[in-house]
Protein backbone atom coordinates (compact mmCIF):
# COMPACT_ATOMS: atom_id res chain seq x y z
CA UNK A 1 0.00 0.00 0.00
CA UNK A 2 2.68 2.47 0.93
CA UNK A 3 4.86 2.46 -2.19
CA UNK A 4 1.72 2.93 -4.26
CA UNK A 5 0.77 5.93 -2.17
CA UNK A 6 4.16 7.47 -2.74
CA UNK A 7 3.94 7.01 -6.48
CA UNK A 8 0.48 8.49 -6.53
CA UNK A 9 1.53 11.49 -4.49
CA UNK A 10 4.37 12.28 -6.86
CA UNK A 11 2.18 11.83 -9.87
CA UNK A 12 -0.58 14.01 -8.47
CA UNK A 13 1.84 16.77 -7.51
CA UNK A 14 3.37 16.84 -10.99
CA UNK A 15 -0.04 16.68 -12.62
CA UNK A 16 -1.42 19.53 -10.52
CA UNK A 17 1.54 21.72 -11.40
CA UNK A 18 1.14 20.95 -15.11
CA UNK A 19 -2.60 21.66 -15.08
CA UNK A 20 -2.05 24.90 -13.12
CA UNK A 21 0.55 26.03 -15.66
CA UNK A 22 -1.90 25.33 -18.48
CA UNK A 23 -4.77 27.18 -16.83
CA UNK A 24 -2.70 30.20 -15.83
CA UNK A 25 -1.09 30.35 -19.27
CA UNK A 26 -4.49 30.17 -20.91
CA UNK A 27 -6.01 32.77 -18.60
CA UNK A 28 -3.32 35.38 -19.27
CA UNK A 29 -3.93 35.11 -23.04
CA UNK A 30 -7.57 36.04 -22.70
CA UNK A 31 -6.78 39.61 -21.53
CA UNK A 32 -5.87 40.76 -25.07
CA UNK A 33 -7.13 44.18 -26.04
CA UNK A 34 -10.04 44.70 -28.38
CA UNK A 35 -8.94 45.80 -31.83
CA UNK A 36 -10.28 45.92 -35.34
CA UNK A 37 -8.41 44.30 -38.17
CA UNK A 38 -8.75 43.54 -41.89
CA UNK A 39 -8.01 39.91 -42.64
CA UNK A 40 -6.94 38.59 -46.01
CA UNK A 41 -7.85 34.94 -46.43
CA UNK A 42 -5.83 32.77 -48.80
CA UNK A 43 -7.49 32.28 -52.15
CA UNK A 44 -6.62 29.69 -54.76
CA UNK A 45 -7.66 30.03 -58.37
CA UNK A 46 -7.12 33.71 -59.05
CA UNK A 47 -7.57 37.02 -57.25
CA UNK A 48 -10.15 39.63 -58.41
CA UNK A 49 -7.25 41.94 -59.28
CA UNK A 50 -8.95 44.34 -61.72
CA UNK A 51 -12.53 43.89 -60.69
CA UNK A 52 -14.11 45.84 -57.80
CA UNK A 53 -17.43 44.08 -58.54
CA UNK A 54 -16.15 40.50 -58.74
CA UNK A 55 -18.37 37.91 -57.10
CA UNK A 56 -15.34 36.64 -55.17
CA UNK A 57 -15.48 39.74 -52.94
CA UNK A 58 -18.69 38.51 -51.33
CA UNK A 59 -16.66 35.72 -49.72
CA UNK A 60 -14.19 38.14 -48.05
CA UNK A 61 -15.07 39.30 -44.53
CA UNK A 62 -15.72 43.08 -44.40
CA UNK A 63 -14.21 45.32 -41.72
CA UNK A 64 -15.66 48.80 -41.16
CA UNK A 65 -13.54 51.72 -39.92
CA UNK A 66 -14.83 55.16 -38.85
CA UNK A 67 -13.35 58.26 -40.48
CA UNK A 68 -12.60 61.72 -39.09
CA UNK A 69 -11.67 65.01 -40.72
CA UNK A 70 -7.89 65.53 -40.75
CA UNK A 71 -7.26 67.92 -37.83
CA UNK A 72 -3.73 67.06 -36.77
CA UNK A 73 -2.00 69.64 -38.93
CA UNK A 74 -3.02 72.68 -41.04
CA UNK A 75 -4.67 72.97 -43.43
CA UNK A 76 -7.41 71.31 -41.41
CA UNK A 77 -10.95 70.49 -42.36
CA UNK A 78 -13.86 70.32 -39.93
CA UNK A 79 -16.31 68.18 -41.85
CA UNK A 80 -15.91 65.44 -44.42
CA UNK A 81 -18.25 63.53 -46.69
CA UNK A 82 -17.14 59.97 -46.01
CA UNK A 83 -17.96 58.68 -42.52
CA UNK A 84 -16.86 55.04 -42.82
CA UNK A 85 -14.82 52.82 -45.10
CA UNK A 86 -15.55 49.13 -45.54
CA UNK A 87 -12.41 47.14 -46.28
CA UNK A 88 -11.97 43.60 -47.59
CA UNK A 89 -8.80 41.81 -48.60
CA UNK A 90 -7.51 38.48 -49.91
CA UNK A 91 -4.20 37.06 -51.06
CA UNK A 92 -2.82 34.06 -52.92
CA UNK A 93 0.62 33.82 -51.31
CA UNK A 94 2.13 36.10 -53.95
CA UNK A 95 -0.20 39.07 -54.40
CA UNK A 96 -2.57 40.88 -52.05
CA UNK A 97 -5.76 42.71 -53.09
CA UNK A 98 -7.68 45.25 -51.01
CA UNK A 99 -11.21 46.43 -51.75
CA UNK A 100 -12.10 49.85 -50.31
CA UNK A 101 -15.80 50.67 -50.34
CA UNK A 102 -17.52 53.86 -49.17
CA UNK A 103 -20.60 56.02 -49.69
CA UNK A 104 -20.04 59.20 -51.71
CA UNK A 105 -23.15 60.87 -53.14
CA UNK A 106 -21.33 62.39 -56.15
CA UNK A 107 -18.86 60.97 -58.64
CA UNK A 108 -16.16 63.62 -59.23
CA UNK A 109 -12.87 63.58 -61.18
CA UNK A 110 -11.00 64.57 -58.01
CA UNK A 111 -12.39 61.75 -55.86
CA UNK A 112 -9.49 59.86 -54.30
CA UNK A 113 -8.63 57.24 -51.72
CA UNK A 114 -5.49 55.88 -50.10
CA UNK A 115 -4.09 53.11 -47.94
CA UNK A 116 -1.23 53.85 -45.57
CA UNK A 117 1.21 51.37 -43.98
CA UNK A 118 4.14 51.61 -41.59
CA UNK A 119 7.42 50.62 -43.24
CA UNK A 120 10.06 48.67 -41.31
CA UNK A 121 10.17 48.04 -37.58
CA UNK A 122 9.82 51.62 -36.34
CA UNK A 123 6.42 53.02 -35.43
CA UNK A 124 5.24 55.82 -37.71
CA UNK A 125 2.71 58.52 -36.84
CA UNK A 126 -0.56 57.98 -38.71
CA UNK A 127 -0.41 61.52 -40.12
CA UNK A 128 2.11 60.84 -42.92
CA UNK A 129 4.77 59.60 -40.50
CA UNK A 130 4.97 63.02 -38.80
CA UNK A 131 8.16 63.21 -36.66
CA UNK A 132 7.56 62.43 -32.98
CA UNK A 133 9.45 64.32 -30.27
CA UNK A 134 10.40 61.48 -27.91
CA UNK A 135 10.19 58.47 -30.23
CA UNK A 136 12.21 57.86 -33.38
CA UNK A 137 9.61 57.09 -36.03
CA UNK A 138 9.79 55.42 -39.41
CA UNK A 139 8.43 56.24 -42.87
CA UNK A 140 5.00 55.35 -44.26
CA UNK A 141 4.09 53.78 -47.57
CA UNK A 142 0.98 55.28 -49.20
CA UNK A 143 -1.02 53.70 -52.03
CA UNK A 144 -2.95 56.60 -53.57
CA UNK A 145 -5.73 56.23 -56.12
CA UNK A 146 -7.39 59.09 -57.99
CA UNK A 147 -10.54 58.81 -60.11
CA UNK A 148 -9.16 61.16 -62.79
CA UNK A 149 -6.41 58.72 -63.78
CA UNK A 150 -7.94 55.53 -62.30
CA UNK A 151 -4.41 54.50 -61.35
CA UNK A 152 -2.46 53.98 -58.15
CA UNK A 153 0.61 55.96 -57.17
CA UNK A 154 3.03 54.18 -54.83
CA UNK A 155 4.29 56.89 -52.45
CA UNK A 156 6.56 57.46 -49.45
CA UNK A 157 6.38 60.05 -46.65
CA UNK A 158 8.15 60.79 -43.40
CA UNK A 159 6.44 63.91 -42.08
CA UNK A 160 4.26 66.58 -43.68
CA UNK A 161 5.65 68.05 -46.86
CA UNK A 162 7.78 65.00 -47.64
CA UNK A 163 5.20 62.99 -49.61
CA UNK A 164 6.60 61.89 -52.95
CA UNK A 165 5.97 59.27 -55.61
CA UNK A 166 8.45 56.41 -55.54
CA UNK A 167 10.83 55.57 -58.34
CA UNK A 168 9.49 52.01 -58.37
CA UNK A 169 5.74 51.84 -58.88
CA UNK A 170 4.52 48.50 -57.49
CA UNK A 171 0.81 49.14 -56.87
CA UNK A 172 -2.16 48.84 -59.25
CA UNK A 173 -5.64 50.20 -58.59
CA UNK A 174 -9.02 50.36 -60.27
CA UNK A 175 -12.22 52.07 -59.15
CA UNK A 176 -15.89 51.53 -59.97
CA UNK A 177 -18.73 53.89 -59.04
CA UNK A 178 -22.36 52.83 -58.79
CA UNK A 179 -25.41 53.78 -56.71
CA UNK A 180 -23.57 56.39 -54.65
CA UNK A 181 -20.79 53.99 -53.68
CA UNK A 182 -17.14 53.86 -54.66
CA UNK A 183 -15.41 50.48 -54.81
CA UNK A 184 -11.66 50.60 -55.38
CA UNK A 185 -9.34 47.63 -55.72
CA UNK A 186 -5.63 47.97 -54.83
CA UNK A 187 -3.19 45.20 -55.79
CA UNK A 188 0.46 44.62 -54.99
CA UNK A 189 2.88 41.76 -54.45
CA UNK A 190 3.15 40.74 -50.80
CA UNK A 191 6.84 41.60 -50.86
CA UNK A 192 8.90 43.92 -53.06
CA UNK A 193 12.60 44.56 -53.68
CA UNK A 194 12.47 47.90 -51.83
CA UNK A 195 11.93 47.21 -48.12
CA UNK A 196 13.11 50.73 -47.19
CA UNK A 197 10.12 52.37 -48.86
CA UNK A 198 7.53 49.61 -49.38
CA UNK A 199 5.56 47.77 -46.72
CA UNK A 200 6.50 44.08 -46.73
CA UNK A 201 3.59 41.75 -45.97
CA UNK A 202 4.47 38.50 -44.23
CA UNK A 203 1.51 36.10 -44.00
CA UNK A 204 0.59 35.46 -40.38
CA UNK A 205 1.86 38.82 -39.06
CA UNK A 206 -0.35 41.73 -38.06
CA UNK A 207 0.74 45.08 -39.51
CA UNK A 208 -0.66 48.59 -39.12
CA UNK A 209 -2.89 50.12 -41.78
CA UNK A 210 -4.77 53.43 -42.06
CA UNK A 211 -7.13 54.91 -44.65
CA UNK A 212 -7.81 58.29 -46.27
CA UNK A 213 -10.55 59.50 -48.61
CA UNK A 214 -11.08 62.72 -50.58
CA UNK A 215 -14.51 63.67 -51.87
CA UNK A 216 -13.64 65.63 -55.02
CA UNK A 217 -16.79 67.81 -55.01
CA UNK A 218 -16.51 71.56 -55.53
CA UNK A 219 -18.17 74.36 -53.56
CA UNK A 220 -20.29 77.17 -55.02
CA UNK A 221 -17.17 79.10 -56.03
CA UNK A 222 -15.79 76.13 -57.96
CA UNK A 223 -13.13 75.34 -55.33
CA UNK A 224 -12.36 71.79 -54.21
CA UNK A 225 -13.71 71.25 -50.69
CA UNK A 226 -11.46 68.30 -49.86
CA UNK A 227 -7.90 68.42 -51.17
CA UNK A 228 -4.39 67.71 -49.90
CA UNK A 229 -4.38 67.56 -46.10
CA UNK A 230 -8.10 68.39 -46.08
CA UNK A 231 -9.41 64.85 -46.22
CA UNK A 232 -11.11 62.11 -44.23
CA UNK A 233 -8.67 59.95 -42.26
CA UNK A 234 -8.76 56.89 -40.04
CA UNK A 235 -6.51 55.97 -37.14
CA UNK A 236 -4.08 53.05 -37.33
CA UNK A 237 -5.82 49.68 -37.44
CA UNK A 238 -4.52 46.22 -38.19
CA UNK A 239 -4.14 44.12 -41.32
CA UNK A 240 -3.12 40.48 -41.56
CA UNK A 241 -2.64 38.19 -44.53
CA UNK A 242 -3.55 34.73 -43.27
CA UNK A 243 -0.72 32.21 -43.05
CA UNK A 244 -1.08 28.89 -44.90
CA UNK A 245 -3.04 26.39 -42.79
CA UNK A 246 -0.91 24.88 -40.05
CA UNK A 247 -1.91 21.43 -38.83
CA UNK A 248 0.95 21.04 -36.34
CA UNK A 249 -1.49 21.83 -33.50
CA UNK A 250 -3.32 18.55 -34.20
CA UNK A 251 -0.03 16.66 -34.13
CA UNK A 252 0.97 18.16 -30.77
CA UNK A 253 -2.52 17.36 -29.42
CA UNK A 254 -2.17 13.75 -30.57
CA UNK A 255 1.23 13.47 -28.88
CA UNK A 256 -0.25 14.93 -25.69
CA UNK A 257 -3.17 12.48 -25.75
CA UNK A 258 -0.74 9.57 -26.23
CA UNK A 259 1.42 10.78 -23.35
CA UNK A 260 -1.61 11.17 -21.08
CA UNK A 261 -2.80 7.64 -21.97
CA UNK A 262 0.68 6.27 -21.26
CA UNK A 263 0.74 8.13 -17.96
CA UNK A 264 -2.59 6.56 -16.96
CA UNK A 265 -1.41 3.11 -17.99
CA UNK A 266 1.82 3.39 -15.97
CA UNK A 267 -0.05 4.85 -12.98
CA UNK A 268 -2.59 2.03 -12.83
CA UNK A 269 0.11 -0.62 -13.28
CA UNK A 270 2.21 0.86 -10.49
CA UNK A 271 -0.80 1.13 -8.20
CA UNK A 272 -1.82 -2.46 -8.86
CA UNK A 273 1.73 -3.70 -8.29
CA UNK A 274 1.88 -1.76 -5.02
CA UNK A 275 -1.17 -3.67 -3.82
CA UNK B 1 -15.20 8.80 2.25
CA UNK B 2 -14.77 11.11 5.27
CA UNK B 3 -11.11 11.85 4.59
CA UNK B 4 -11.96 12.90 1.02
CA UNK B 5 -15.27 14.58 1.74
CA UNK B 6 -13.84 17.32 3.93
CA UNK B 7 -11.17 18.45 1.43
CA UNK B 8 -13.78 18.59 -1.33
CA UNK B 9 -16.10 20.70 0.82
CA UNK B 10 -13.14 22.92 1.75
CA UNK B 11 -12.16 23.45 -1.89
CA UNK B 12 -15.71 24.30 -2.92
CA UNK B 13 -16.09 26.67 0.04
CA UNK B 14 -12.80 28.37 -0.87
CA UNK B 15 -13.91 28.83 -4.48
CA UNK B 16 -17.27 30.26 -3.45
CA UNK B 17 -15.52 32.64 -1.05
CA UNK B 18 -12.97 33.86 -3.63
CA UNK B 19 -15.46 34.18 -6.46
CA UNK B 20 -18.65 35.41 -4.81
CA UNK B 21 -17.83 36.77 -1.35
CA UNK B 22 -14.45 38.49 -1.56
CA UNK B 23 -15.42 40.95 -4.37
CA UNK B 24 -18.19 42.37 -2.19
CA UNK B 25 -15.97 43.14 0.80
CA UNK B 26 -15.59 46.95 0.83
CA UNK B 27 -12.33 48.05 -0.78
CA UNK B 28 -11.96 44.76 -2.63
CA UNK B 29 -12.38 43.90 -6.31
CA UNK B 30 -13.16 40.78 -8.39
CA UNK B 31 -10.11 38.50 -8.65
CA UNK B 32 -8.72 37.49 -12.04
CA UNK B 33 -9.31 33.81 -12.75
CA UNK B 34 -5.57 33.07 -12.75
CA UNK B 35 -5.33 34.32 -9.16
CA UNK B 36 -8.33 32.22 -8.09
CA UNK B 37 -6.65 29.13 -9.60
CA UNK B 38 -3.44 29.97 -7.75
CA UNK B 39 -5.24 30.31 -4.40
CA UNK B 40 -7.12 27.04 -5.00
CA UNK B 41 -3.83 25.28 -5.78
CA UNK B 42 -2.32 26.61 -2.55
CA UNK B 43 -5.38 25.35 -0.68
CA UNK B 44 -5.06 21.93 -2.34
CA UNK B 45 -1.35 21.78 -1.52
CA UNK B 46 -2.15 22.63 2.12
CA UNK B 47 -4.75 19.87 2.27
CA UNK B 48 -2.32 17.30 0.80
CA UNK B 49 0.38 18.29 3.30
CA UNK B 50 -2.06 18.15 6.22
CA UNK B 51 -3.55 14.80 5.18
CA UNK B 52 -0.15 13.14 4.79
CA UNK B 53 1.30 14.25 8.13
CA UNK B 54 0.70 10.83 9.73
CA UNK B 55 0.58 7.35 8.21
CA UNK B 56 -3.01 6.85 9.29
CA UNK B 57 -4.39 10.03 7.84
CA UNK B 58 -2.37 9.36 4.68
CA UNK B 59 -4.06 6.01 4.11
CA UNK B 60 -7.44 7.50 4.88
CA UNK B 61 -6.77 10.23 2.31
CA UNK B 62 -5.24 8.25 -0.56
CA UNK B 63 -7.11 5.02 0.07
CA UNK B 64 -10.46 6.04 -1.49
CA UNK B 65 -8.71 7.51 -4.52
CA UNK B 66 -6.74 4.35 -5.04
CA UNK B 67 -9.86 2.22 -4.66
CA UNK B 68 -11.54 4.36 -7.26
CA UNK B 69 -8.65 3.93 -9.71
CA UNK B 70 -7.76 0.25 -9.22
CA UNK B 71 -10.24 -1.37 -6.80
CA UNK B 72 -12.49 -4.25 -7.88
CA UNK B 73 -16.24 -4.59 -7.40
CA UNK B 74 -16.84 -0.87 -7.11
CA UNK B 75 -20.25 -1.09 -8.79
CA UNK B 76 -21.53 2.10 -10.44
CA UNK B 77 -18.18 3.80 -9.90
CA UNK B 78 -16.78 1.57 -12.63
CA UNK B 79 -18.48 3.65 -15.32
CA UNK B 80 -17.21 6.90 -13.81
CA UNK B 81 -13.70 5.41 -13.68
CA UNK B 82 -13.76 4.70 -17.42
CA UNK B 83 -15.18 8.17 -18.00
CA UNK B 84 -12.22 9.71 -16.18
CA UNK B 85 -9.75 7.53 -18.11
CA UNK B 86 -11.24 8.71 -21.40
CA UNK B 87 -11.83 12.37 -20.48
CA UNK B 88 -8.40 13.08 -18.95
CA UNK B 89 -6.35 12.41 -22.14
CA UNK B 90 -8.90 14.31 -24.22
CA UNK B 91 -8.67 17.31 -21.87
CA UNK B 92 -4.87 17.26 -22.08
CA UNK B 93 -5.06 17.07 -25.89
CA UNK B 94 -7.56 19.91 -26.07
CA UNK B 95 -5.42 22.14 -23.83
CA UNK B 96 -2.34 21.37 -25.91
CA UNK B 97 -4.13 22.21 -29.15
CA UNK B 98 -5.44 25.46 -27.68
CA UNK B 99 -2.02 26.57 -26.50
CA UNK B 100 -0.25 25.85 -29.82
CA UNK B 101 -2.90 27.30 -32.16
CA UNK B 102 -1.86 30.64 -33.71
CA UNK B 103 -3.56 33.63 -32.10
CA UNK B 104 -6.23 35.41 -34.13
CA UNK B 105 -6.04 38.45 -31.90
CA UNK B 106 -4.07 41.52 -33.07
CA UNK B 107 -1.12 42.39 -30.81
CA UNK B 108 -2.34 44.25 -27.75
CA UNK B 109 -0.98 47.73 -27.40
CA UNK B 110 -1.09 48.83 -23.80
CA UNK B 111 -1.15 52.60 -23.72
CA UNK B 112 -0.53 54.86 -20.73
CA UNK B 113 -3.21 57.55 -20.84
CA UNK B 114 -1.39 60.09 -18.65
CA UNK B 115 2.34 59.40 -19.01
CA UNK B 116 4.85 61.49 -17.03
CA UNK B 117 5.57 64.92 -18.57
CA UNK B 118 9.13 66.11 -19.25
CA UNK B 119 10.68 67.78 -16.17
CA UNK B 120 10.35 71.32 -17.48
CA UNK B 121 6.56 70.95 -17.56
CA UNK B 122 6.02 69.96 -13.94
CA UNK B 123 4.83 72.46 -11.37
CA UNK B 124 4.38 75.45 -13.70
CA UNK B 125 1.64 77.74 -12.46
CA UNK B 126 -0.82 79.44 -14.77
CA UNK B 127 0.54 82.96 -15.42
CA UNK B 128 -2.88 84.10 -16.59
CA UNK B 129 -5.17 85.34 -13.84
CA UNK B 130 -8.39 83.47 -13.32
CA UNK B 131 -10.71 86.38 -14.12
CA UNK B 132 -14.14 86.07 -15.76
CA UNK B 133 -12.76 87.83 -18.86
CA UNK B 134 -9.83 85.45 -19.22
CA UNK B 135 -12.07 82.41 -18.69
CA UNK B 136 -14.47 83.76 -21.30
CA UNK B 137 -11.63 84.33 -23.74
CA UNK B 138 -10.27 80.83 -23.06
CA UNK B 139 -13.68 79.34 -23.80
CA UNK B 140 -13.71 81.24 -27.09
CA UNK B 141 -10.34 79.77 -28.07
CA UNK B 142 -11.56 76.36 -26.93
CA UNK B 143 -14.63 76.65 -29.15
CA UNK B 144 -12.46 77.55 -32.14
CA UNK B 145 -9.55 75.10 -31.75
CA UNK B 146 -10.52 72.29 -29.37
CA UNK B 147 -14.27 71.72 -29.57
CA UNK B 148 -14.28 70.04 -33.03
CA UNK B 149 -12.83 66.95 -31.31
CA UNK B 150 -13.26 67.49 -27.55
CA UNK B 151 -16.85 68.70 -27.95
CA UNK B 152 -18.78 71.87 -27.18
CA UNK B 153 -19.83 70.14 -23.95
CA UNK B 154 -16.23 69.23 -23.03
CA UNK B 155 -17.22 65.54 -23.23
CA UNK B 156 -14.87 64.36 -25.98
CA UNK B 157 -17.77 63.95 -28.39
CA UNK B 158 -17.05 66.63 -30.97
CA UNK B 159 -18.16 66.16 -34.59
CA UNK B 160 -14.59 65.29 -35.69
CA UNK B 161 -14.02 62.68 -32.96
CA UNK B 162 -15.58 59.56 -34.44
CA UNK B 163 -12.62 58.18 -36.39
CA UNK B 164 -9.93 58.68 -33.79
CA UNK B 165 -8.47 55.87 -31.72
CA UNK B 166 -7.58 56.74 -28.96
CA UNK B 167 -10.67 58.96 -28.68
CA UNK B 168 -10.30 62.64 -27.68
CA UNK B 169 -10.22 63.11 -23.89
CA UNK B 170 -13.52 63.72 -22.09
CA UNK B 171 -12.81 66.64 -19.72
CA UNK B 172 -16.08 66.19 -17.83
CA UNK B 173 -14.87 62.73 -16.75
CA UNK B 174 -13.38 63.10 -13.24
CA UNK B 175 -10.43 60.84 -14.20
CA UNK B 176 -9.00 63.25 -16.80
CA UNK B 177 -8.16 66.92 -16.15
CA UNK B 178 -9.44 66.82 -12.56
CA UNK B 179 -6.56 64.44 -11.77
CA UNK B 180 -3.98 66.63 -13.49
CA UNK B 181 -2.18 69.88 -12.79
CA UNK B 182 -2.49 72.86 -15.11
CA UNK B 183 1.15 72.45 -16.11
CA UNK B 184 0.36 68.95 -17.40
CA UNK B 185 -2.37 70.30 -19.67
CA UNK B 186 0.01 73.02 -20.83
CA UNK B 187 2.49 70.34 -21.94
CA UNK B 188 -0.16 68.19 -23.67
CA UNK B 189 -1.68 71.12 -25.56
CA UNK B 190 1.68 72.61 -26.53
CA UNK B 191 3.39 69.42 -27.75
CA UNK B 192 0.31 67.43 -28.81
CA UNK B 193 0.17 63.74 -29.68
CA UNK B 194 3.64 63.67 -31.24
CA UNK B 195 5.09 64.93 -27.92
CA UNK B 196 4.04 61.83 -25.97
CA UNK B 197 6.68 59.39 -24.71
CA UNK B 198 6.68 55.86 -26.15
CA UNK B 199 4.33 54.49 -23.47
CA UNK B 200 1.70 57.00 -24.63
CA UNK B 201 1.76 55.54 -28.20
CA UNK B 202 2.31 58.95 -29.89
CA UNK B 203 1.90 57.44 -33.38
CA UNK B 204 -1.83 56.97 -32.74
CA UNK B 205 -2.73 60.38 -31.31
CA UNK B 206 -4.40 63.02 -33.52
CA UNK B 207 -3.83 65.83 -30.98
CA UNK B 208 -2.19 68.77 -32.80
CA UNK B 209 1.11 70.26 -31.68
CA UNK B 210 -0.43 73.63 -30.85
CA UNK B 211 2.86 75.40 -30.05
CA UNK B 212 3.26 75.75 -33.82
CA UNK B 213 0.05 77.76 -34.07
CA UNK B 214 -0.97 79.28 -30.72
CA UNK B 215 0.94 81.60 -28.36
CA UNK B 216 1.53 80.28 -24.80
CA UNK B 217 -0.83 82.88 -23.34
CA UNK B 218 -3.72 81.52 -25.41
CA UNK B 219 -2.94 77.99 -24.26
CA UNK B 220 -3.05 79.07 -20.57
CA UNK B 221 -6.38 80.81 -21.23
CA UNK B 222 -7.74 77.68 -22.92
CA UNK B 223 -6.80 75.74 -19.76
CA UNK B 224 -8.80 78.20 -17.61
CA UNK B 225 -11.78 77.91 -19.96
CA UNK B 226 -11.52 74.11 -20.09
CA UNK B 227 -11.63 73.61 -16.32
CA UNK B 228 -14.46 76.12 -15.94
CA UNK B 229 -16.51 74.69 -18.79
CA UNK B 230 -16.06 71.07 -17.66
CA UNK B 231 -16.86 72.02 -14.01
CA UNK B 232 -13.56 70.59 -12.78
CA UNK B 233 -10.65 71.97 -10.74
CA UNK B 234 -6.98 71.32 -11.38
CA UNK B 235 -5.17 68.99 -9.03
CA UNK B 236 -2.99 70.81 -6.52
CA UNK B 237 -0.40 69.65 -4.02
CA UNK B 238 -1.56 70.30 -0.47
Amino acid sequence: MKPANLVMQRVLRGGLAAIAAMIIGGASLSFAQESVAVRAAIVTGGLPVDDPNAAAWSTAAPATFPMSPQVHWPNRIQEVTVQDVIVRAMHDGKQVVFLLEYRDPTQDPDDGAALEFMVGDKKAHFAHGQPMLQVEGGPVNIWFWKHKTDQAVDMTAKGFGTLKAQEHQDVKAKGAYANGTWKIVFTRNLSTDHPDEDVQITPGNFINVAFAVWDGRKDGAGELVEKGSQKAVSSWWYFRADAPPDYSGYMYAAIAVTLALGFQFVLIRKLKKGQ
Amino acid sequence: MGALGKPIILMVAMYVFLKFVLPYIPGSAPLPSSLIVLYLLLTAAGIVIFQTLSGESKDAFWGPMQRFLTGENIGGMQAIRYGVFILFPLLVGWQTYGSTAASDVPPSESRTIHPAPPGEYTGLSNPVQKTPENIMQGKGFYAAFCSPCHGANFDGKGPAARGFNPPPANFADPTTIAMLQESYLFWRIKKGGVGLPIEGAPWKSAMPRWEAELPDEWIWKIILGEYDGAHQSPRTWE
